[in-house]
């Protein structure tokens, strides 16, 4: 796993808990304590109400698919092997829209609406990447 | 009640490059070509030029102070935002209010691009737009191998499909007609006509995203010369007035490349249609979407001139794929829509190519492309900011 080639998240302050909950293969977003909502990308305090007191939570990892792109052109050396691959956008249950990979189905099955559940790849020692694979509602 | 921008502010030159891919010179020595062509458009010298308001700087373009050090100008005020095609408005609005409020007595907006040898930039490795904090602009997420602004106008256009049921030859009617009004233009670099089979049979870029949906890339500059109205007056050319602006929207519910409504990154999803606010420009013009004789808009991908439509509320939600058909976005239709081939045709020179073309129209320049009659025109794009002109 130390050779894998592939860009790596950047890890901010504001989105560490992010990726030490994904190495846990937990999904979790930065809630309100004021409002309830959790909001993506994590930021340093609610973007609804206002309110600085966050707190992470665990999301169901759930949602639909909302949109979907299948990349032909090679802009990463590193992505040669998956030409042609897709990227999805999925819209978790719990309301936040987050960009991903997907498992477990072909390009054809792709379609907005499309149920999907989380999935977590080690992919170095320390980064675990969210995926989104197909499930019965 | 705020001053109004209106024929209180003027283009009085512009000036161009040659377009071409490979090109061998310099950002710098494009950027020399258009600013010198503008300044001879205008009948000023570089002289007359003390403010300088520039979009796209390096490595892509050129930076403020390597314009005012290379070309032995001395500026007063200078306006750059960071290295991005969808400061264009800001940039023209910049000038305006420069010198509006007499900071600068002639603003130029120079744009010079050398996307052949800045490749990279546009996706992959090079592309610093993924590595923005929390993810690109464009939504890019190179994690996943998704990059470049191409990827977020696909993400755009998927959904819009999804939600709406445009197909491709639908879509296609964009690419063909600015391809169309290209072939109309001594300057673009396509100088072959296209089919909806050609179209159709082009390589795939990042589905649903075709060759022909993405812009050239190519180099070259464009260079507009703005002044007060005052000033204007002593040139011997028309003066292009500006009539009314607003600035560029940003906030949860709206992605660069996406309409309110659509539901990419975190935007609400919902058939948007423009209130009042949205649609200052009008108001503030005094005029309403059936006075515009011609739109200028980004075409970096096609789905954005069906995204800017519907902002600006020339259709309504949804409608843009049908609303493009039948020759109304074309020459002689009842909206023109980038005439000298925009980004997809003409070339890709941020956009700039469009404003020179605009503003050449209003003079009545433009021989096979002239839009007859043009008295009003505009300039706006998917994030939502705009400027009216008019002769």
């Amino acid at each position: 796993m130390s050779d894998y080639a592939k860009p790596l998240p950047l890890v901010t302050p504001d989105n560490r808990a992010f990726w030490e909950a994904t190495r846990r293969h937990e999904l979790c977003l930065p809630h309100c304590r004021n409002c309830q909502r959790p909001h993506y990308p994590p930021g340093p305090l609610c973007p609804f109400c206002f309110d600085t007191g966050l707190e992470w939570r665990r999301l169901s990892g759930r949602g639909r698919i909302s949109s979907w792109v299948v990349v032909h052109r090679e802009w990463f050396a590193s992505f040669r092997a998956d030409l042609p691959y897709p990227v999805v956008q999925v819209e978790l249950d719990e309301g936040p829209r987050l960009t991903a990979g997907v498992v477990d189905m072909d390009n054809d099955a792709l379609r907005v609406g499309l149920p999907v559940e989380v999935v977590f790849r080690d992919v170095t020692g320390e980064v675990a990447l969210p995926f989104f694979r197909p499930r019965t509602e | 009640m705020p001053t109004r921008i209106q024929d209180q502010v003027a283009i009085v030159g512009v000036g161009a490059s040659a377009f071409g891919r490979s090109l061998p010179e310099s950002q710098l020595g494009l950027a020399a070509q258009a600013f010198r062509a503008a300044l001879e458009d205008a009948g000023l010298t570089r002289e007359a030029v003390d403010g300088l308001s520039i979009n796209i700087g390096w490595p892509l373009g050129v930076d403020y102070d390597r314009v005012a050090e290379t070309f032995g100008l001395s500026l007063r005020y200078v306006n750059q935002s960071w290295t991005h095609g969808r400061f264009i408005t800001h940039s023209l609005q910049h000038a305006a209010m420069a010198v509006h409020h007499g900071l600068a007595d002639c603003v130029a907006c120079l744009c010079s691009v050398g996307f052949t040898r800045e490749r990279g930039i546009l996706g992959g490795p090079q592309d610093i737009e993924g590595r923005r904090e929390e993810g690109g602009s464009h939504g890019e997420s190179p994690v996943y191998g998704l990059t470049s602004p191409a990827g977020g106008a696909a993400l755009s256009m998927q959904r819009y499909r999804a939600l709406y049921g445009t197909t491709p030859e639908q879509l296609a009617t964009v690419a063909l007609t600015l391809r169309r009004h290209a072939l109309l233009n001594p300057q673009a670099i396509m100088r072959a006509p296209l089919s909806l089979e050609d179209y159709l049979n082009a390589r795939r870029i990042i589905d649903p995203l075709r060759l022909y949906d993405c812009s050239l890339i190519n180099e070259g500059a464009c260079c507009v010369l703005v002044t007060s109205a005052e000033r204007a007056r002593d040139q011997a050319k028309a003066p292009v007035y500006y009539l009314a602006m607003q600035g560029m929207r940003s906030g949860r519910e709206e992605f660069i490349f996406a309409p309110p409504g659509l539901g990419i990154n975190q935007q609400t999803t919902g058939r948007v249609t423009p209130r009042e606010a949205d649609l200052e420009v009008y108001r503030e013009g005094g005029i309403t979407q059936k006075d515009v004789d011609g739109l200028y808009t980004y075409d970096a991908f096609s789905p954005l001139v069906l995204f800017v439509l519907e902002r600006f509320g020339f259709c309504g939600p949804g409608e843009a794929a049908r609303w493009i058909q039948d020759g109304r976005i074309g020459l002689g239709g009842e909206l023109p829509v980038n005439t000298s081939g925009g980004l997809l045709s003409e070339a890709h020179v941020g956009g700039w190519n469009s404003i020179v073309e605009m503003v050449r129209q209003l003079r009545g320049e433009c021989g096979a492309r002239q839009v007859a009659g043009a008295q009003i025109m505009q300039w706006a794009t998917v994030w939502g900011d705009s400027i009216l002109f008019h002769r």
